[in-house]
């Protein structure tokens, strides 16, 4: 491997979502920054997406390439080398559902910091007054977490929080289910509670590029099962519920996960976030995070 | 480490930067501090992060009482800063050790002052009593670089400065005139020139000086920073964050009893709110009180020897007190005469630290409060606590009269939502219970405290008009029922692989104490639920009247004190 | 019906809502996806704003850029009162007209920097707007700590706040995203919190309402 600044080989070796696959095109030199290091883009003759760390030119000979893959709308690359692919989001591929790139934006936090927050229901009342959640209906039930061995991935299930707007039809609240996957270190998928159709879920993601430990840019992909909504409107309330986290998260001391139990104090609500701690312990992972001194 | 740094008193914010209502910002040797005065005028002065998830507290709302943190509602009280309530779990009491850090505090010439370990009194500044304290200036300098450019700082010719020890500088005019400037370090490379003048300035002159050492100042800033950016600049500070208690690592378990803490308070008021009713208010003799959430209750330990409980009745962040209801009960084992009769202002007691079994859910879109007589006490907390976050609520008050309504000041808070319901029979009681409780619905929840049999009353009135179980919370002040204890049978207790012997006469908990496993009570009468402990096996004998007649019939749950075997063998998870 | 080219992350565009909002006057808003579509810089938006940017309204017809200049116009037309916008005082308008350019520079500094540092305008230079927003925020404490000293809440002199209030407002609350600190600002950090309680008040993406205030006494009496 080569000299990155970058030196926790589990966070190399990972795919990263770069850039929506619409922004990327042929002529263009993209330029981005992953862990430290610059990268620039652009779309081959071919058609084909390629990828390139330099060190300061982005206009400098590609070669050797970085890997990339094209996944759920946005090309994903790595500085070092993945085992295997990007994980699965297996509704992205179903035929009626509409994927949105919702946006990229920039957020002065750590990724994990980012992901912890996206996993977290108790904070709706308080933060998405009125849209996800609303006082005095604040208890988080009791949910089930597991991590998944085969797939190694968090999975939090049975997750119920009361919502202000639970179903365009009814002016009344109700609860609305969530599912939970954190399927790498970084990303994380949600599933909610379709109002169009109770057996299946929306799909709502974020794929976090960490400029940097304590700078990140997150993807937001939606996958949906709406017909009425134009995707301007659906991009622009997905907008709204993100600069409403992103105070919060910028507001946190410190911007690094701190792994230590002692660090901070959960509750029962955080059954998810302990899990994700202890499963980022477990792998090692030194970016982004204040590892347990023990 | 400690180092001088940190044991050094320093002002972070003038008097002034504290409205009410009001959350400061500041930051001492690279410490960020979120600073507020609640409506009591007492300043707070805490680590700006939240202990849950590390968010700053000074983007949080002070309402007054409580400071709220703005991600997830966690409320913590004026003083002791004490988590008083954890929205996302409304059935529990939070765990008394989830605490801020705080710092030591002074408000004195104008200024507020703090120090991670300070200690003793801020330093006394002769001739400044009455001081006019200057606009601060923050800058981007170090604090050599500032104390530098103080000394030469002047207003007139005649002025000359020094350095003092204790790093502040002095400039002193022909005049008299005399400023103190303190020079905070914000962190490394950064501090804030806070400055206080000899004199006690009013109107335009005192404008006028303010004004102009705002300005003087600000283009000694300038100058200083101008100076600054040329120079390497230290690395910032690195500030260690506590780690929190141990205890607090694991997730806690639905019930968070902690440790009996005795504590020695005085007595510091004692009189009489109504009739037979006394009004108690204890102060602490040295440091603060822990904190208290509405629907706890303290244990006194009276002269006499006997232990006895009282809800406390204080709203929130009225935290440098406690204050109970006594009602003279002639009929007593003697512990509320004894208050009555024997115990004096000034008088020193043993009290144990608030404990709540009686847990007020927040999260109700309208909560019914039910006291009769004496009972009032914990529904008047909680009446001051829904009170202070506008939440909807209404208090029925039953009593003998109007010469039997106990802390009419307390209810003055809340004069809207309050009846009185005087003089009723038994069954005007049962009647008028019936109409308060007609509307059971979604997230409507009731409160009762009074006695037993009103309170009775209270369960099957809310259950026949089709309230659930867990939407009627009561407490009892004791059990009147007849306690059985007769027959043996053995407890195995799972977590500490004993198994004992409960003989005919004794409970539990007394045989639990006699092997020298430690269970937490209270009233040992089947009433307080504070002994309370999981059953894993067997058939209980429930006797207590905590449990509720779902708990009961669960089967998890067992009070220690009084409630027995009806199998052979029970299995405790102990 | 007023009708508003809005994008709900626009401190600009929250600057109308703030003021509709206060007045009572109702809007109907068009969404522009400003991010990462560009919108505004598409050629059917140019037509409505050849500078390609929001916000802009339609009041009947009328259509007008420029937030600080929407501001003027909706104050004069809608608030009868005169407390937003006092015209008839001409001391009292040519301050507010003063701290109307002052917010343009906090566009171009605070605003600028949370451009940068969240939508990734790398062609912004953030260490020259974050130094700019500084300096202007020192000129705002010292102005606001004096203003204070009389007795005055606002910006301008007067017991009412004004448009230049509302157009100071949105980037000094939103300055953090830029990673400007208004740590050391105590002054503008009392107004911010004066400014929530103001009637009528409402939030915009990235800015959370205030607590309750203290009740005056005269109110508690009555």
């Amino acid at each position: 491997m080569s000299n990155f600044i970058c030196n926790d080989p589990v966070a190399l070796n990972l795919w990263y979502a770069i850039s929506a696959l619409e922004e990327v095109h042929q002529g263009d030199v993209g330029q981005s920054v992953l862990l430290e290091q610059p990268i620039a883009y652009t779309r081959n003759e071919a058609g084909n997406v390629i990828a390139w760390a330099h060190e300061g030119d982005p206009n400098c000979d590609p070669n050797p390439t970085l890997p990339v893959k094209e996944r759920f709308g946005y090309f994903w690359t790595s500085l070092g080398t993945p085992e295997g692919d990007v994980f699965p989001i297996p509704e992205y591929g179903e035929a009626d559902r509409r994927n949105i790139h919702a946006a990229s934006f920039g957020v002065n936090v750590s990724a994990p910091r980012m992901v912890e927050n996206f996993l977290d229901m108790g904070h709706f009342p308080y933060v998405h007054t009125d849209i996800l959640g609303a006082e005095p209906h604040t208890e988080v039930k009791d949910y089930f977490v597991e991590v998944s061995e085969e797939r190694d991935e968090i999975l939090a299930t049975n997750c119920k929080f009361w919502q202000p707007m639970a179903a365009a039809a009814s002016d009344g609240g109700a609860d609305v289910e969530y599912i939970y996957r954190v399927p790498h270190p970084y990303c994380s998928v949600l599933y909610k509670s379709s109002p169009l159709d109770e057996a299946r879920m929306d799909v709502i993601a974020i794929f976090v590029q960490p400029f940097n430990q304590e700078q990140v840019r997150v993807h937001m992909m939606l996958s949906l099962l709406d017909e009425a909504n134009e995707d301007r409107n659906i991009r622009l309330f997905q907008q709204t519920i993100f600069g409403q986290d992103k105070p919060i998260l910028e507001n946190q001391h410190p911007k690094r996960l701190p792994l230590d139990p002692r660090a901070e104090t959960p509750i029962r609500a955080d059954k998810s976030a302990i899990a994700y701690r202890r499963w980022l312990s477990d792998k090692g992972i030194t970016y982004g995070v204040i590892p347990s001194a023990a | 480490m400690t180092t001088d740094l940190q044991r050094n008193w320093y002002p972070i914010a003038s008097s002034s930067d504290l409205p009410k209502r009001h959350v400061y910002q500041a930051q001492l040797l690279g410490r960020e501090f979120a600073v507020w005065r609640a409506d009591d005028g007492n300043v707070n002065v805490w680590e700006n992060r939240c202990l849950h998830r590390g968010v700053r507290l000074s983007i949080g709302i002070n309402d007054g009482h409580e400071l709220k943190c703005q991600y997830h509602g966690w409320r913590y009280a004026n003083r002791t800063a004490g988590c008083t309530y954890i929205p996302a779990h409304p059935a529990d009491a939070p765990a008394r050790t989830i605490c801020n850090n705080t710092y030591p505090t002074q408000e004195a010439y104008g200024l507020v002052w703090t120090g991670e370990e300070a200690t003793g009194d801020v330093p006394a500044l002769d001739g400044f009593a009455d001081a006019t304290v200057l606009r601060p200036i923050p800058l981007n300098a170090t604090t050599d670089m500032v104390s530098e450019a103080l000394v030469g700082y002047k207003w007139n010719e005649s002025c000359l400065g020094f350095a003092n020890a204790d790093g502040s500088v002095t400039v002193s005019d022909s005049n008299g005139v005399s400023i103190r400037f303190f020079i905070q370090p914000t962190d490394s490379h950064r501090s804030v020139i806070r400055g206080i003048v000899n004199s006690s300035l009013s109107g335009d002159a005192r404008k006028d000086a303010l004004k102009r050492h705002s300005w003087l100042l600000q283009e000694l800033r300038d100058q200083v920073e101008a100076a600054a950016s040329q120079k390497e600049m230290p690395a910032p500070y690195e500030p260690v964050i506590a780690r929190v208690a141990e205890d607090l690592v694991n997730i806690p378990a639905i019930r968070e009893d902690g440790p009996a803490a005795d504590l020695r308070v005085t007595v510091a008021e004692k009189e009489m709110t109504a009739d037979d009713i006394l009004k108690v208010r204890f102060e602490s003799i040295k440091g603060g009180l822990p904190t208290f959430q509405p629907g706890a209750h303290i244990d006194v330990h009276l002269q006499n020897g006997l232990i006895r409980q009282y809800s406390l009745t204080n709203g929130p962040g009225e935290t440098d007190h406690y204050t109970i209801g006594v009602k003279r009960d002639p009929n007593s084992r003697g512990g509320s005469v004894a208050i009555h009769d024997d115990v004096k202002k000034g008088d020193v007691l043993a009290i144990s630290a608030p404990r709540n079994n009686f847990p007020l859910r927040r999260d109700a879109v309208h909560t019914i409060l039910i006291a009769g007589g004496i009972g009032v006490t914990p529904m008047i907390a909680m009446a001051r606590a829904l009170n202070v976050q506008g939440l909807s609520f209404e208090f029925h008050y039953f009593v003998q009269g109007e010469s039997h309504i106990a802390f009419s000041q307390e209810i003055s808070e809340f004069e809207n939502a309050i009846s009185y319901h005087m003089g009723l029979s038994p069954e005007e009681t049962g009647k008028k219970l019936g109409e308060v409780l007609s509307e059971p619905g979604h997230a409507r929840h009731v409160y009762v405290c009074g006695p037993g049999p009103m309170l009775d009353a209270t369960r099957k009135t809310a259950a026949d008009q089709g309230w659930a179980d867990a939407c009627v919370h009561f407490e009892y002040f004791k059990n009147e029922n007849e306690v059985d204890d007769s027959g043996s049978f053995e407890i195995d207790l799972a977590r500490s692989a004993l198994t004992l012997t409960v003989n005919d006469g004794q409970s539990i908990l007394e045989v639990l104490r006699d092997n020298g496993i430690n269970m937490p009570s209270s009233c040992e009468l089947g009433a307080c639920g504070t002994c309370q402990c999981g059953v894993i096996e067997g058939d209980v004998l429930h006797q207590d009247v905590y449990l509720t007649d779902e708990e009961k019939a669960a089967n998890k749950s067992i009070m220690t004190c009084v409630s027995r075997a009806k199998s052979k063998r029970l299995i405790l998870d102990i | 019906m007023i009708k508003l080219y809005d994008y709900e992350l626009s401190g600009n565009c929250y600057k109308l809502r703030l003021l509709m909002s206060f007045l009572g006057l109702e809007h109907e808003a068009e969404p522009i996806d400003f991010y990462p579509g560009n919108q505004h810089k598409s050629p059917e938006f140019r037509q409505i704003n050849p500078l390609g940017q929001l916000p802009v309204i339609d009041d009947e017809g009328l259509v007008l850029r420029d937030a600080q200049a929407i501001l003027v116009y909706l104050a004069s037309k809608y608030d009868t009162s005169e407390n937003w916008y006092p015209s008839s005082d001409p001391a009292i308008l040519g301050q507010v007209s003063q701290w109307l350019a002052f917010a343009d520079g906090i566009t171009t500094t605070a605003s600028a920097a949370r451009l940068h540092d969240a939508m990734f305008y790398t062609q912004i230079d953030v260490d020259v707007a974050r130094a700019g927003a500084n300096k202007l925020f020192r000129i705002l404490d010292e102005h606001l700590y004096f203003a204070e000293l009389d007795g005055q809440d606002w910006i301008c002199p007067g017991d009412h706040p004004t448009i230049a209030d509302i157009a100071c407002f949105p980037y000094i609350m939103l300055s953090e995203e830029g990673g400007v600190s208004r740590m050391d600002y105590p002054a503008i950090r009392r107004w911010t919190d004066r400014f929530k309680r103001i009637p009528g008040f409402v939030v915009m993406s990235g800015v959370f309402p205030a607590g309750p205030a203290v009740e005056k006494e005269a109110e508690r009496a009555a």
